[in-house]
């Protein structure tokens, strides 16, 4: 305990001393924390928006004829028998007409003298609550096409194509700010470690003389890398909360973002992501410490 | 834990030492020596005699290239790096170059050889305020080290040296900067530890410091033990073989 009490006491007053450089890698960790989270919050809502999006998801089989019902059967044994299927819905003629009718609203006047049966026929297939289905979905359309009787499959192609790239992009773009973030931590604290090892040697040596364990020599320093990943990645949190907020007010009203359910992390994910912060700036002090520091 | 080699009043021993720098330096050759516990040692020679080597050797700041370092019960050229603290605790030592913090206060600089041994702050400031009492250095609990005299800097690193009451204080030219009065107050303050059990070996130029003293003197010569005058020397009785040997050595260094 009272070991925990001296390093600690060690740990504030080598921080306060050299209190410039622990706020440059403060700003660094702080930033490479922002700039990782921020992209991670783009991505994780935006899949949270598939996962929302696709319950409206559904394939459009048109038919160039309504089928019977022993030919329903048989659409409805080769559609199934793949597990990314979660049901499928015939829709006839005289029902696609009402369909459309009641999307008209007050304008049916329209499809006055027009014949009830001008729509083709369609299946509706619903595929299961994936995001992973929306790159199968291309697939599964293709084979669709070959049954026989299809004229035109229809899933919004564009749409689900562009947003699983954005999908993709925002992964190669969370690696790479991953990448940066566990570069920045580890070799900047590793640095600012190694300077503080530096311009210390002549007190690191006075504690040698004077008995002290080489654990008394090493965790301040250890904790100093611990702390600058804590202080720094909570500040990056707390900057991203702050921009978070500043943009949902900027954007409040009838714009998109409020109809799309864009949230903040859950309290567990950023108490993850400043553990590893942490983690990571403890590991840089470490490994400062293993080159530099010979007792 | 490492065995306890050294009969139980030996403090300090030391078998056929020799210490070499690189390139071939020979700093220390063959000393043999042996200090009790609760004794009080002055090692006298001129500069460059192996007076600071001996005491590096004894606190482990050095290994010896040959011989046996026996100190405290630990058999120091054996002795594995992460034990040292162990060695260290047991000695304070009061450095020729001083080895203090010039940023931190004079308070800083005693108290982190008991924050080491994680003694409570109560006991700490007392104990430093009592050490700087005894030092004549009370006003100047607060001054940075850097700002002090030598002869002030010297007093803190006896003081530190003295902090935790150590089994054994070496102090390398601990009066060197002082005037006679000072001098005086840092050898009260020596005799008290001695009195409470504490062995002492001081490394020095200052004549005056042993003329008169009941006490073991050492004379190095090149790295040898030149002369052991003893009470019992002074007595009338004769010297050891050992000592006799080095007064047979060639006055003239030969390295």
């Amino acid at each position: 305990m009272r070991f925990l009490a001296v390093v600690l006491r060690h740990t504030c007053r080598n921080m306060l001393l050299t209190w410039k450089s622990q706020c440059m890698t403060l700003f660094t960790v702080s930033l490479s924390v922002l700039i990782f989270s921020f992209f991670y919050l783009i991505y994780s809502n935006a899949l949270h928006i598939g996962e929302e999006l696709d319950d409206d998801l559904r394939l459009v089989v048109y038919l160039d004829e309504e089928p019977a019902p022993p030919l329903q059967e048989e659409y409805r044994r080769k559609i199934l028998k793949f597990d990314q299927v979660d049901h499928i819905e015939f829709i006839g003629r005289e029902q696609a007409y009402q369909r459309f009718e009641q999307q008209l609203g007050e304008n049916t006047d329209v499809l006055t003298g027009v014949p009830t049966d001008f729509l083709p026929a369609s299946i509706e297939v619903y595929p299961v609550r994936t995001l992973d289905s929306l790159s199968r979905i291309k697939r599964f359309s293709d084979y669709l096409q070959t049954l026989p009787g299809v004229i035109k499959v229809q899933y919004g192609k564009e749409w689900i194509e562009r947003f699983y790239a954005f999908i993709q992009l925002m992964q190669v773009i969370i690696l790479l700010s991953g990448s940066l973030l566990i570069m920045t931590t580890t070799f900047v604290v590793a640095h600012t470690i190694r300077l503080t090892l530096f311009s210390r040697q002549q007190e690191l040596e006075l504690l040698r003389l004077v008995g002290a364990t080489n654990n008394y020599i090493r965790t301040p320093f250890l904790l100093e890398g611990a702390f600058q990943g804590f202080i720094g990645a909570s500040c990056g949190m707390g900057a991203l909360l702050l921009l978070f907020n500043w943009i949902t007010l900027q954007f409040a009203g009838p714009a998109t973002i409020t109809l799309l359910p864009f949230a903040f992390f859950h309290w567990t994910v950023v108490l993850s992501i400043i553990g590893i912060a942490t983690l990571l700036c403890a590991a840089g002090s470490f490994s400062a410490i293993r080159r530099f520091l010979h007792l | 834990m490492n065995p306890e080699t050294s009969p139980p009043s030996a403090m300090i021993d030391l078998i056929k030492v020799s210490k070499v720098y690189p390139p071939d330096v020979q700093a220390i050759s063959d000393i043999s020596l042996t200090v009790s516990r609760g004794e009080i040692v002055f090692l006298t020679g001129k500069s460059g005699a192996g007076k600071t080597t001996l005491l590096r050797l004894i606190s482990r700041m050095e290994k010896p290239t040959k011989g046996m370092v026996d100190v405290a019960g630990f058999d120091v050229s054996k002795l594995l790096q992460r034990d040292i603290h162990l060695l260290r605790r047991k000695v304070g030592m009061a450095y020729q170059d001083f080895k203090l913090l010039p940023e931190r206060t004079v308070a800083d600089n005693i108290a982190i050889a008991m924050e080491v041994v994680y003694r409570s702050r109560p006991f700490i400031e007392k104990r430093t305020r009592e050490l700087l009492e005894q030092l004549d250095l009370s006003k100047k609990y607060h001054t940075r080290a850097g700002e002090l005299s030598r002869g002030e800097q010297q007093r803190v690193s006896i003081a530190r040296a003295a902090a935790n009451g150590p089994e054994i204080i070496l102090a390398d030219e601990p009066t060197g900067n002082l005037d006679a009065e000072t001098t005086s107050r840092v050898m009260d303050l020596f005799m008290q530890l001695n009195r409470k059990g504490t062995t002492l070996v001081i490394a020095t130029h200052d004549r005056s410091l042993f003329q008169d003293t009941p006490h073991r003197v050492i004379e190095l010569r090149c790295g040898r033990v030149r002369s052991a005058q003893t009470e019992e020397q002074e007595d009338g009785k004769e010297m050891s073989n050992d000592t006799l040997a080095c007064f047979q050595e060639d006055d003239r260094c030969d390295f």
